[in-house]
């Protein structure tokens, strides 16, 4: 019997290789087999430029180190001393701090790509990662291109388009209705299907919490329909907008998928991301707390179908709002991108998400089956966003001070250092934090751990105090909370680290000396 | 040795007091943790330095340790940055054997203005100290119930001050009133200790000999105790007659602590009480190695003591009290006036004749802000030549005429009716029974006249003969402690609570410098304390847990645009500080100058606007005459800044808590139309 062993890639063509993979014979035999097979046309990648910055650019250079792949970062001004700079092989500066005419500069991420050598550009999450002319113009300049197809991406970003697709692959979707024109349209479809408010009001090219409106009565329509048509037409340069059904207190739920280019398609189970502050997540976790298995096995098998119908290759994940008191789920959105939990599922699965994607994108096959997939281990997540606890104003400045969380069970993703500066153009999350346990309790204190003895960050305000109180809070460790967990718990959340170590106490000391050997005896003193 | 500790905390009051009573001769109260450093060092000595007597004062055979209250408390937050809960915390483990003694002004306790009975009663019920000393400035004994209730319930022990001074009026007599106000308090002599408050120092020997004796005439079973400053250098006679006349507790201090205006020193009073035949309970060998430890850490304090230097007899007529001393010179010499001090002292000693009351806190600071405030006027307007005629007139006043308002010629009489015109917003409250009783009466008429101007009568008739505590309506504890976990951004624990009820504003700042600095002030040398590292390889010890912790300095950097770098080894690892120099702003005060402007009274603190009944004061407000508009606090005292008609408020501009220069524009109104 053969169990695969070391695959060694001989080169055929330029760039193209065979597979050839040696089978071992399992103890008893008393014989070696070699055993040549063909695999299918590979393209294999040696360089990759990873489009973005901070936790994600860094993550993917990680994966891009095991596999002796070498890595180029581009970065604009301010990051010039960042942290996913120094990981990179190789550097490209592409422009000023604006996203705008750097992260978000097509033409100069192109040009470094090939300035530099790269045969791939993986996008990493946000920035262009969902951006379907990106990743034709990418594929145009005869690069790889690390994410699904362009023509998949531009399918899913039109809402309707998409909703129309999955409801024909027989997943449920939330009622609503597409193209609305005005006021009249949605009270006449309200009163059609027996809706009854409040309704949300999208931007149909909107995504991330952006372009988004509830409505709780007639009188507040008008006006609803129209900020969102101007924030869509700013944001996304298209003004067409969808009414749905608000689901109160609703959960995130969404299936990781991964899908090769030979019509392979494998769900990594669910995580739970319901934890959100301004519709953003801050906290998830693998598997969803809220879940039994028959619901669990009927969402993923969903995910899976709807996916093929897509065509959908590479990692994406599919999203539902899911109604506990009813137990419906309704369909939300699929993110044609690496996600930046994907972590979790990592941690409980044991694959890294990143090399599958590579791997899918040099045109290998799936290495497993749905049936390989066994998840056996619970994990936690927390976004560290440099932002004011109690507010959630960004923060900016320099990390005086910063040490990582570490000990068992621990992952830390992080996309700074200590002295690192934290530049005011970005997205404010400095590390991903996840504990891993054999059960969620377990889990659980793990990352208590971490947020309340190992990590320390001095400089900048960070979320730590009130992910610290989310995950310390009754209703959190029973798993009963609803997205809008954070507003309504807001008062008793807002506590700060009440451990400290004495290694913080003897700073503490050591700033005041340091102040008073600069300045001498005080006034008030 | 166990005959040595012949009280500890945990006995009950009948018990302390029945062992103080069986001793044969006398026992010490050590004010070395409290009094000692009050009176000589401005409040300065840390708990870093004073925590090395503690195991002495374990096994000295002390009756107590004043260790806490008085203005140590206040001075704590502020200026040494460690909280007297700490404090008590820390001494209750290096001292288990000692009574902890603290010094509380009965409705102000550690504050300086009367509080509502439920916040005296939240606050005495949760300090965990045996020995409670209430005085009252003003000697009414009905300011003291709600202390003395809640103390005694607690089973701890409630020691009653009468404030001595030496007066003509102040007789046997009338302090015989008091001690039986104080025992009718406290249904009987058993279980409390009564304590003569001689806060200045101004007891002669027979005259204390002569009130002790009264009382124990009166009250044989009364233990009293003797607390006596050294100002007037008849210390040592006057705890002599004391003891002679029957006083078993005596406070002291260590001698080589002993200065000028603290307490006498311990181990001289020992010896000249036994060589007078009176036995004193003490280990002498443990308080000679206390007054040993002393020289070890108190050159570090030259800083600290008073800039008048020596025994002063003449302070039995200034009256100014030991406490008080340091830190009145203190303020003369940053307000730059220290050479006026030797007329305001004349002022004061004049002062007390015309209105009667006890100078210790707040009293003395109503007759030293009053004091210096009219002495500093004069010299402004006509320099030395006009606070020589200002001396002048009120000897002629007092002296001469006495006090015969009358008998003074009319310009005279008009100078004496602008006296008090800008006297603080708390020596007004005083003449309107604010604080209590006062003991001889209230002044006479051209006082009012003089303080309150056309308001006079009215002020006259609002007088207030009940007790502060009957009259100040309760606090809402909930709200206020709301407030503070606001301004903390997390829940409040009960001791910052109750600092924060004492002192608002400064128990703000003292929160957020401990949130910043930790434990700095508890366990850095004072050398480091005050002035830092100097040179390269300078290091500083400490332990936080046991854990050892070194800090290493390695240099620092030249001043640039603002910015100091320090670069010091912190357990071996190189850290870099970035230190901000404070930079003088330079913005325009603008001055009050037009008819509808209000300018502060006073130099000081805003640290209200509005007043508690309508809250703060926005544009766009009206506000009517008479109302208090802001508050201004400077040395202590507070100034209400009152509308001055009926008005709409055009601008407030000021912030709160900003601090404010005399004539300074506080508001802009627009007089409402008639």
């Amino acid at each position: 019997m053969l169990t695969s062993g070391p695959t060694f890639r001989l080169p055929r063509t330029s760039g193209f290789f065979f597979n050839i993979q040696f089978g071992v014979v399992e103890p008893g035999q008393h014989a070696l087999l070699l055993r040549w097979e063909v695999m299918e046309m590979v393209q294999r990648i040696k360089r990759i430029l990873v489009a973005n910055r901070g936790v994600p650019a860094v993550r993917i250079m990680h994966t891009c180190i095991d596999r002796k792949i070498s890595t180029v970062a581009v970065y604009s001004t301010p990051d010039r001393l960042a942290h996913h700079v120094t990981t990179a092989d190789f550097a490209v500066h592409i422009g000023e701090g604006p996203p705008g005419v750097s992260y978000l500069n097509m033409d100069k991420i192109i040009d470094a790509a090939k300035k530099s050598n790269a045969d791939a550009i993986h996008p990493g999450w946000g920035f262009l990662a969902e951006n379907a002319e990106f990743a034709r113009r990418v594929q145009d300049a005869g690069l790889i291109w690390i994410g699904p197809s362009p023509e998949v991406i531009s399918l899913l970003g039109d809402k309707i388009q998409a909703k129309a697709v999955v409801e024909k692959a027989g997943v449920p979707t939330i009622p609503g209705i597409i193209n609305v024109k005005s006021a009249q349209d949605v009270i006449r479809w309200m009163k059609e299907e027996n809706i009854e408010y409040p309704i949300m009001v999208k931007a149909s090219a909107g995504g991330g919490g952006k372009g988004m409106v509830k409505v709780e009565k007639d009188s507040e329509l008008p006006q609803a329909l129209a900020r969102v048509r101007s924030e869509a037409k700013k944001s996304f340069g298209d003004d067409k907008v969808l009414v749905e059904k608000y689901i109160e207190r609703g959960r995130h739920i969404e299936v990781q998928v991964v899908a090769d280019n030979h019509g392979n398609v494998v769900h990594l189970c669910e995580r739970e991301c319901t934890i959100q502050r301004r519709n953003q997540k801050i906290i998830e976790e693998a598997p969803s707390p809220s879940l039994t298995p028959e619901l669990r096995e009927e969402m993923c098998r969903k995910a899976v179908a709807l996916m093929k119908a897509i065509g959908y290759t590479n990692a994406g994940t599919v999203e539902f709002l899911f109604d506990s008191a009813t137990r419906k789920y309704y369909f939300l959105e699929v993110n044609a991108r690496l996600q930046v939990e994907h972590g979790i599922t990592e941690l409980i699965t044991g694959l890294d998400i990143v090399g599958i994607m590579i791997d899918v994108a040099e045109g290998r096959k799936l290495p497993f089956t749905q049936k390989d997939i066994h998840p056996n281990r619970w994990a936690l997540e927390v976004r560290l966003n440099a932002e004011d606890p109690r507010t959630f104003n960004p923060s900016f400045g320099w990390l005086t001070r910063l040490a990582e969380p570490h000990g068992p069970s621990v992952r830390i993703s992080s996309g700074v250092y200590e002295g690192a500066e934290i530049p005011p153009y970005y997205d404010s999350l400095l590390m991903l934090i996840m504990a891993a346990g054999a059960d969620r309790a377990d889990a659980i204190r793990v990352m208590d751990r971490s947020l309340s003895r190992n990590l320390r960050v001095e400089g900048v305000k960070t979320l730590a105090p009130l992910l610290l109180s989310i995950i310390r809070h009754p209703l959190f460790i029973k798993g009963e909370f609803s997205t809008r967990f954070i507003e309504e718990n807001m008062a008793d959340l807002i506590s700060s680290f009440v451990e400290k170590d004495d290694e913080d106490e003897a700073l503490k000391v050591a700033k005041y000396v340091a102040e008073i050997s600069a300045l001498g005896p005080q006034d008030w003193m | 040795m166990s005959d040595v500790l012949f009280v500890t905390p945990g006995m009950s009051p009948r018990e302390i007091v029945d062992r103080v009573r069986a001793l044969p001769g006398v026992c010490f109260t050590s004010t070395g943790m409290r009094d000692a450093g009050q009176s000589d060092y401005k409040n300065r000595l840390r708990y870093y330095d004073l925590a090395t007597l503690a195991p002495y004062y374990n096994r000295m055979g002390l009756f107590s340790a004043e260790c806490h209250g008085g203005a140590r408390w206040h001075v704590g937050i502020m200026n040494r940055r460690e909280s007297p809960f700490d404090e008590i915390l820390f001494l209750r483990e290096k001292m288990p054997n000692v009574l902890l003694q603290t010094l509380v002004r009965e409705t102000n306790l550690w504050g300086y203005r009367p509080y509502p009975k439920n916040v005296i009663e939240h606050v005495v019920r949760n300090v965990d100290i045996d020995v409670w000393r209430c005085f009252s400035f003003l000697n009414d004994i009905r300011n003291m119930r709600v202390v003395a209730e809640v103390v005694m319930k607690r089973d701890r022990l409630f020691s009653p001050a009468i404030s001595f001074t030496q007066a003509d009026w102040a007789d046997n007599k009338y302090y015989m009133s008091v001690v039986k106000d104080i025992v009718a308090l406290c249904g009987g002599t058993e279980e409390i200790i009564l304590t003569i408050k001689d806060m200045a120092g101004v007891g002669s020997p027979a005259r204390i000999g002569s009130l002790v004796d009264a009382i124990k005439q009166a009250y044989p079973d009364m233990v009293i105790q003797y607390h006596r400053h050294a100002t007037d250098g008849l210390a040592l006679p006057a705890l002599l007659a004391a003891a002679r006349a029957g006083a078993k507790i005596l406070d002291v201090e260590e001698d080589s602590l002993t200065r000028f205006y603290g307490q006498a020193p311990m181990l001289a009073v020992q010896a000249y009480l036994e060589e007078s035949g009176i036995p004193v309970h003490l280990n002498r060998r443990e308080a000679e190695a206390a007054v040993q430890k002393v020289r070890e850490w108190i050159n570090q304090y030259h800083w600290a003591e008073s800039p008048f230097k020596g025994s002063d007899h003449n302070v039995l007529r200034h009256k100014m009290p030991g406490g008080a001393f340091p830190s009145s010179f203190e303020q003369a010499e940053k307000g730059g006036f220290l050479h006026l001090m030797p007329a305001i002292l004349k002022v004061m000693s004049l002062y007390n004749q015309i209105i009667k009351y006890f100078d210790v806190t707040p009293g003395s600071q109503i007759t030293w802000t009053t004091c210096s405030g009219i002495v500093n006027r004069y010299a402004k307007a006509r320099g030395e030549a006009g606070v020589k005629h200002l001396t002048s007139l009120l000897e002629r006043f007092v002296i001469a005429k006495n006090q015969d308002f009358n008998a003074m010629d009319e310009n005279e009489q008009q100078e004496l009716l602008k006296l008090f015109r800008n006297a603080p917003g708390d020596f007004k409250n005083l003449l309107l029974g604010q604080y209590g009783k006062l003991p001889m009466g209230w002044p006479d008429e051209w006082v009012y006249k003089s303080a309150f101007g056309r308001e006079w009568q009215k002020a006259m008739a609002n007088r207030e003969e009940e007790s502060p505590l009957d009259l100040l309506p309760d606090e809402d504890l909930e709200a206020e402690r709301k407030k503070l976990a606001e301004e903390l951004g997390r829940e409040p624990n009960e001791s910052e609570f109750i600092l924060y009820l004492m002192h608002p504003k400064d128990a703000l700042d003292y929160l957020k410098f401990k949130e910043r600095f930790g434990e700095a002030p508890y366990v850095l040398p004072t050398n480091v304390w005050r002035e830092g590292l100097k040179k390269t390889g300078d290091k500083v010890e400490f332990e936080i847990n046991g854990k050892p912790f070194c800090i290493e300095l390695v240099s620092i950097g030249a001043e640039h645009e603002g910015i100091i770098h320090v670069i010091m080894r912190v357990n071996n690892k190189m850290r870099v500080y970035t230190v901000h120099t404070p930079r003088v702003k330079k913005t325009e005060v603008r001055m009050a100058k037009a008819e509808n402007e209000v300018g502060s009274p006073i130099n000081g603190t805003l640290w209200r606007l509005g007043n508690p009944q309508r809250g703060a004061i926005k544009p766009g407000d009206i506000v009517h005459k008479g109302e208090e508009i802001a508050n201004i606090e400077a040395m202590k005292m507070e100034t209400a800044v009152l509308a001055p008609y009926d008005a709409q408020v055009v601008e407030v501009s000021v912030k709160l808590n900003e601090v404010v220069k005399e004539g300074q524009l506080l508001f802009v109104l627009q007089p409402s139309e008639q």
